[in-house]
């Protein structure tokens, strides 16, 4: 999907419109956000918005995983999420089965009693079996794809972009008719981490594809901490892989491809999709409100490029 | 005197034949020509093909497991299977698999490895484990990251089925059964890690 030029420009110059927590508009559910004063999230604009959670590197099992899971649990409260995705490194180390115990379903017990459902995507860290695992609801498949209201969703496993899956992707991507168009795996094709940085190679393979059929936003991980991108091609791209592990002061300062990061503590992020816009906001394990936006549906691709794509 | 009379016998047909005829004799006797890495590349999917076929066997005892909860089955799926087809191929060896292709993999991975920045390769280098035993028809280890295959090199390499992986470790490219989570071959030599 390409930028609109005014909207890139507006968006560039507001900083992407971050709105503080006094900022905030009006929701159906005020009361409950004042009620919670410790943790910082605001209520949904639209209840028939598609809204959903996001973590990345999360499977330690370690109290920072199960602090963020109860911040998580006390976010549904204010805000209702329908489902998490998850970025990849979902269970770190061993894979025995009391680690899926101790690293996934006691630190999100909260959520999974409340049966929200997860989607995985697999992290350099996962066995590809996990994909068997029914609470990641991966179908059996190392990349597979969703629909939830307006929007469809594409896990990818970025640990073994093969041309089979890169075929797959391009095919399920020419048939995606949705108003919004969401990939979500581990590495980052763009990133400020001192440690990983963008991921290049990947990014030549992948980019096109989203370029060419309208992707509109990309999640990813690998990197432990949180990063918003500046928009590149018209996509917004986040990296949020902080969710247990944490780099602490990895992002490079000065980074022309921050729009935001924060980097001294573990995250969850929420957003919900709208019909014009994405709404999204990113709290610490301590409930502090990093970052939130407003991020506006970019213009589907030209009439050139659907040309070009049925040739 | 056999050769002797060969060579007189090629020396008068030489004279006697015209030479549009000769040529014409000549591509007769010639061997169709053979792309050689075309021919290791058919040999090693041969080779790929008969480890399927063996892994296949194994896997009727072991039936797929579906969608589960229960992450004990998916555990106790693996582990069997990654015993079950070492045991069937018990006298596997370096090389079985990759043999034919072994110098033609080493040249892609070193060729690729060479054409990257510094920066890619810095970024490659940190993501490869080290320092630690594989050997062929034992499982991978469990608590070591499967380090990711730069997407470029990836095309670069034979296709395989979806049963089998490469994966860059150490100074090794493996293959790798997914499911069973079993090191099926070893290369050993291979870019990027010689440069460590």
């Amino acid at each position: 999907m390409r930028v609109h030029p005014l909207l890139l420009s507006g968006l560039l110059a507001l900083g992407v419109s971050t709105l503080s927590a006094q900022q905030a508009p009006a929701t159906a559910q005020p009361a409950a956000q004042t009620a919670k004063s410790s943790l910082e999230i605001s209520a949904p604009r639209d209840m028939d918005s598609v809204r959903f959670a996001i973590i990345g590197d999360s499977g330690t099992g370690d109290r920072r995983q199960y602090e963020v899971g109860a911040q998580m649990t006390k976010a549904m409260e204010i805000f209702p999420f329908e489902f998490v995705i998850m970025l990849g490194d979902n269970i770190y180390g061993s894979e025995r089965p009391q680690d899926f115990i101790k690293k996934f379903e006691k630190p999100y017990e909260g959520l999974l009693t409340q049966k929200i459902p997860f989607y995985a995507s697999l992290g350099n860290h996962d066995d590809p079996t996990q994909r068997f695992y029914k609470p990641f609801n991966m179908n059996g498949e190392r990349f597979y794809t969703f629909k939830k209201g307006d929007a469809r969703f594409f896990a990818l496993d970025s640990n073994y972009m093969d041309q089979a899956q890169l075929k797959w992707l391009e095919e399920q991507l020419s048939r995606a008719n949705d108003r919004w168009k969401v990939a979500f795996f581990h590495h980052p094709l763009y990133s400020s981490g001192a440690r990983h940085g963008s991921e290049v190679d990947l990014r030549t393979r992948l980019e096109p594809l989203f370029v060419k059929y309208g992707m509109d936003i990309v999640f990813a991980g690998h990197e432990h901490f949180y990063e918003r991108i500046v928009p590149q091609k018209g996509i917004y791209y986040f990296t949020q892989g902080g969710s247990a592990k944490l780099r602490e002061g990895n992002i490079r300062v000065n980074s022309a491809l921050t729009g935001k990061g924060f980097d001294v503590d573990n995250v969850f992020m929420v957003a919900e999709l709208g019909k014009e816009s994405m709404q999204f906001q990113v709290v610490s394990r301590t409930g502090k409100r990093v970052d939130s936006g407003s991020l506006p549906l970019m213009p589907e691709p030209k009439q050139a490029d659907d040309k070009s794509r049925s040739q | 005197m056999v050769r002797t009379a060969v060579a007189l016998l090629f020396s008068a047909l030489c004279i006697s034949l015209p030479a549009g005829r000769l040529a014409a004799a000549e591509r007769a006797q010639a061997k169709p020509p053979v792309n050689p890495h075309a021919q290791a590349l058919v040999e090693f999917k041969k080779r790929v093909d008969t480890y399927l076929e063996l892994r296949r066997a194994v896997t009727q005892k072991y039936p797929e497991v579906k969608e589960t909860g229960d992450p004990a089955k998916i555990h106790d799926r693996e582990v069997a299977l990654g015993k079950g087809i070492a045991m069937a191929r018990i006298s596997a060896k370096p090389g079985d698999v990759f043999g034919p292709v072994s110098g033609q993999l080493l040249t892609i991975v070193e060729k690729d490895w060479n054409a990257r920045s510094p920066a890619d390769q810095k970024a490659i280098l940190a993501e490869i484990p080290k320092g630690f035993v594989l050997k062929i028809n034992q499982p991978y280890p469990p608590d070591v990251a499967l380090a990711t295959v730069p997407p470029k090199l990836l095309a670069q390499l034979p296709m395989l089925p979806e049963e089998l992986e490469y994966r860059l470790v150490d100074r090794r490219l493996l293959l790798r059964d997914r499911d069973a989570n079993l090191i099926v071959d070893v290369l050993v030599g291979a870019e990027p890690t010689r440069a460590e």
